[in-house]
């Protein structure tokens, strides 16, 4: 596949453009589905294409295609230089200064298990079946509905190639493990609620028994769940839900969002946009971390990056194109692990501390307004009462605007989420408006 | 824009002329097929799919940025009773399909049982959307104009519009479908949507917002008052914004303008009826056929026929046939929207929703373009009969839980009703509701039916497909407001 994208670099030039970029991907997935008993679906690929960004004339296409035929490949590139000279030129796009492709971290990321391919049929639905056991392994386990379980893994391959000189090749897999449970409540409801696990490598991945276990503790707990009422209140937001909040936030640090002046965080560099607990850095080279890469999506070289420094927004996500709009020095455009400045308790202590309150363990739906800050959730969760998680609560929403709901941030737990690049704790907000009855 | 175009015909040469090409003949369907059932698997299809898609995009004044993607590849899936096995390629030389068809084969693990494919029998299938000017005849350089004009008339409709962007796709497309019965099944699926986003400012405040207008068409789908309407709804969504407020929080009457209202429909209550759901028995619809669910002027459909919709399919992505699919008459719950596999489960015929994203995927039970039948009011009189409450007029998202049965959209502009009438404008609010609980509570449907003209976009197990909604206005006597106060 690397010969394809030199190929395609090498054939956009011929057809005239002045810079090139392509990158080519081969993806393994297999996935096994288990329900009840048995195999519900089996899937199992190797998928392939490449893409090619194309530079002619000043002006900027990009294209991808899985035809990957000689013939089809050679139109391919002809027909999209075609296109992109039609275009309306635009000054700012180019290639990255080739200068930020240097310094590449020598660390060894781990990001590919060595053993990937050792894992047999047999044994990704013995997995999938001690799942389901241990889903089922519970007094309540009659209430159960059914148990939907999945085994699921991959490789990834792709090779990056400039008409600058860059080539880049990163390979990864990963392995996942979830369980779903659904149990049948007094009033006809069916509430569902579910657990996921992976890691990059295979030993990594936590017990099946632990998982299957986790989603029927998590779904049984869910019976007889009621509104609560309308009011303002303190909110737990658990580590592993508390990746939609943040995202949101972090929707704010895009460039192009600053230069079409459609974010919240916009003229906002260094300013104070939430209270000092608010301390989050991207960091792209945590060895075996999901979201880490020695270069980005450019093929700038990878680099640690202060996003809130006790509050102070420190950097954006500055990708090529939207910095030359901006006259801002580029960072890169996508984030990788998010590395947090923890507190020093866990949800019980967290919990303690706030008395009474929400406690939000998944949100359902609901959206945000980038260019306000706006937002509003659907949650669901429990009553905290007397620093204890009591009944649980739904049918509920929440809403509010980040540039204050930040301030309000009363504390970080010391638990950040494993399955999720962003990494998030335990947040604790003060003053959250909630909708129920 | 190198794809040739093939005239016309939905028969097996047609279909064969198109993906012949690629390399595609009877042998190595017939190849796959065979390495399909090679297992003991009860029955197998596959899904050649070739599409080409075109956006463009309108950022700072010029359209100056393109983007293109060509899928070519075959899905094989062999299914055993309720289980399925799926593998799929992009390299369609038929050693990788063979390989594709034997990994799906592994669902079943029996020796293979002795079963010759039949003739080849070409189904014959409406034309619900065919294209007068097909994307792959139009020059780059023609749907330019397009965006600028959309732009020129976005900062003509108010001065404080101050940056437009515009996006434009098209889409064009085939897919052949085989089944283990010998049926096939060809069609040739355009697609185009343009989307129009503006940044206002007004005192140093910024507000952004827009519209977007979607069908399965060709070039002429686009005209001067289509492109207008969406300006103008695109710029008043915007702008209004500036006067717009927080509802307050809590529980309160809901009144759904006429179109796109339709989401509380997909969420409340379509996906609950998918017959996946339902046969896993994890649906909170799961025993309720045949029983009143709604008032008795409460009539849902799942319509595959609207011409031109984008929720509209001549077939469906298993090549059984797709009408319109009656799911709650008078009141009534009638029947649950299905795959092959759900009609085989309950011993029902497939209801033509069976779809999926590309070859990539195996079809699931999915909706099309789903709309409540008029009623009995005005929609005058619904908006008067109400004291206290929120108009929603139109909506960004939804999503719901399948077995709990809350459900939620994002409501991105709307108004307070305040002694029957439209008093201020709200937006950005969330709202929550329990899908049978307000289907029970609607208790006022409109006679002004409007099958919304957007891009919406259906999400389910990492699947993506085009669908359309509808909705004469009607009023739910309570859900949860997510305001502030």
């Amino acid at each position: 596949m690397l010969e394809i994208a030199e190929q395609v670099v090498e054939r956009a030039r011929i057809h005239g453009a002045q810079q090139a970029a392509a990158g080519a991907y081969q993806v393994r997935e297999v996935s096994v589905q288990w329900r009840d008993g048995a195999v519900e679906k089996l899937t199992e690929a190797t998928t392939r294409g490449v893409g090619v960004e194309l530079y002619v004339d000043g002006r900027y296409a990009s294209v991808s295609t899985s035809d990957l035929r000689p013939d089809a490949l050679d139109t391919f590139v002809g027909d999209a230089i075609a296109m992109t000279r039609a275009l309306a030129p635009d000054p700012f796009r180019a290639l990255p200064d080739p200068q930020l492709y240097r310094g590449q971290s020598d660390v060894d990321l781990q990001l590919a298990d060595p053993n990937y391919g050792a894992l047999t049929a047999v044994a990704r639905r013995e997995l999938a079946q001690q799942l389901e056991a241990a889903a089922r392994d519970t007094p309540d386990g009659a209430r159960i509905l059914s148990a939907t379980t999945s085994v699921s893994d991959s490789q990834s391959r792709s090779w990056r190639v400039h008409s600058d000189g860059f080539v880049g090749q990163k390979v990864g897999t990963s392995y996942w493990l979830g369980a779903e449970v659904s149990v049948q409540d007094a009033d006809g409801r069916r509430p569902e609620d579910a657990c996921y696990a992976g890691a990059r490598w295979r030993g990594d991945v936590p017990d099946p028994q632990g998982i299957g276990a986790e989603a029927t503790r998590r779904t049984l707990s869910r019976l007889g769940s009621r509104k609560p009422e309308s009011g303002q209140v303190t909110l737990v937001v658990d580590a592993r839900a508390a990746g939609r909040v943040v995202s949101s936030l972090l929707g704010g640090l895009s460039a192009a969002g600053w230069q079409q002046k459609r974010s919240f965080l916009e003229g906002k560099l260094g300013a104070q946009i939430g209270n000092a607990l608010l301390d989050v850095t991207d960091d792209p080279l945590v060895v075996r971390g999901l979201g880490s890469r020695r270069f980005d999506g450019e093929g700038m070289a990878a680099r640690e990056m202060a996003l809130f420094a006790a509050g102070v927004l420190k950097n954006g996500l500055v990708d090529t194109y939207y910095g030359k709009k901006l006259q801002m020095a580029p960072t890169t455009g996508r984030l990788s692990n998010l590395r947090w400045r923890l507190g020093a308790k866990g949800r019980e202590a967290l919990l303690r501390d706030v008395g009474d309150g929400i406690f939000v363990t998944g949100f359902l739906g609901g959206n945000a307004n980038g260019t306000t800050g706006d937002f509003s959730w659907g949650i669901q969760g429990f009553a905290i009462r007397a620093g204890q998680l009591a009944e649980p609560i739904g049918e509920a929403n929440i809403s509010g605007n980040h540039l204050t709901l930040w301030p309000a941030l009363l504390a970080v737990g010391d638990d950040p989420y494993r399955y999720s690049a962003l990494r998030t704790p335990t947040l604790v907000f003060g003053g959250v408006n909630v909708a129920g009855r | 824009m190198s794809t040739a175009h093939v005239s016309g015909g939905t028969g097996l040469a047609a279909a064969l002329q198109y993906f012949g090409r690629f390399g595609v003949d009877e042998a190595l369907i017939r190849t796959a097929l065979a390495a399909a059932l090679a297992r003991g698997g009860d029955r197998a299809d596959v899904y050649f799919q070739h599409r080409v898609a075109h956006s463009l995009g309108l950022e700072d004044g010029a359209v100056n940025r393109a983007w293109s993607g060509i899928e070519l590849g075959v899905g094989i899936r062999v299914l055993r009773g309720d289980q399925t096995g799926y593998g799929y390629t992009e390299d369609l030389t038929p050693e990788s399909v063979r390989q594709a068809a034997l990994t799906a084969a592994a669902i079943a693990d029996g020796p293979s049982r002795e079963r010759p494919i039949p003739q080849l029998v070409a189904t014959a299938i409406p034309q619900r959307y065919p294209a007068k000017t097909p994307w792959d005849q139009v020059a780059a350089a023609t749907r330019l104009p397009l965006l600028q004009r959309v732009q020129e008339r976005a900062f003509a409709a108010d001065p404080r519009v101050q940056k437009v962007t515009v996006h434009f796709s098209d889409e064009e497309g085939a897919v052949l479908m085989v089944d283990s019965d010998g049926r096939v099944a060809f069609d040739t699926q355009p697609m185009t949507l343009i989307h129009l986003s503006c940044m206002a400012e007004e005192n140093g405040r910024r507000e952004s917002n827009g519209g977007n207008i979607a069908g399965r068409a060709g070039l002429e789908f686009y005209n001067d008052a289509k492109l207008d309407k969406l300006v103008r709804e695109a710029v008043d969504r915007t702008t209004i914004l500036f006067e717009a407020g927080q509802p307050p929080a809590g529980e309160m009457p809901v009144v759904l303008g006429a179109g796109s209202s339709g989401i509380l429909l997909h969420e409340a209550i379509g996906h609950g009826l998918e017959a996946d759901f339902n046969r896993k028995g994890v649906s909170i619809y799961a025993d309720k056929l045949g029983k009143p669910i709604a008032a008795p002027f409460v009539t849902v459909v799942d319509d595959a026929t609207n011409e031109g919709a984008r929720g509209a399919i001549n077939i469906d992505d298993e090549g059984n046939a797709a009408g319109v699919t009656t799911l709650i008459h008078d009141g009534v719950l009638q029947t649950y929207l299905h795959d092959s596999i759900s009609a085989r489960h309950y011993g029902v015929q497939p209801t033509g929703n069976g779809r999926r994203e590309s070859f990539r995927h195996a079809p699931l039970p999915r909706m099309r373009s789903t709309y409540m039948l008029p009623g009995p009011h005005t929609p005058e009189e619904i908006i008067a009969s109400v004291d206290r409450g929120i108009y929603c007029g139109n909506f960004a998202n939804g999503q719901v839980q399948i077995g709990a049965g809350d459900f939620t959209f994002y409501v991105k502009n709307g108004w307070l009703i305040e002694g029957g009438k439209l008093t201020r404008p709200i937006k950005d609010v969330n709202l929550i509701g329990n899908g049978p609980k307000v289907l029970e509570q609607i208790d006022m449907v409109g006679n002004d039916l409007k099958i919304d003209d957007g891009g919406w976009t259906c999400g389910k197990d990492g699947q993506s497909v085009p669908v359309s909604q509808g909705m004469p206005t009607t009023r739910v006597r309570a859900m949860t407001v997510g305001g502030r106060g």
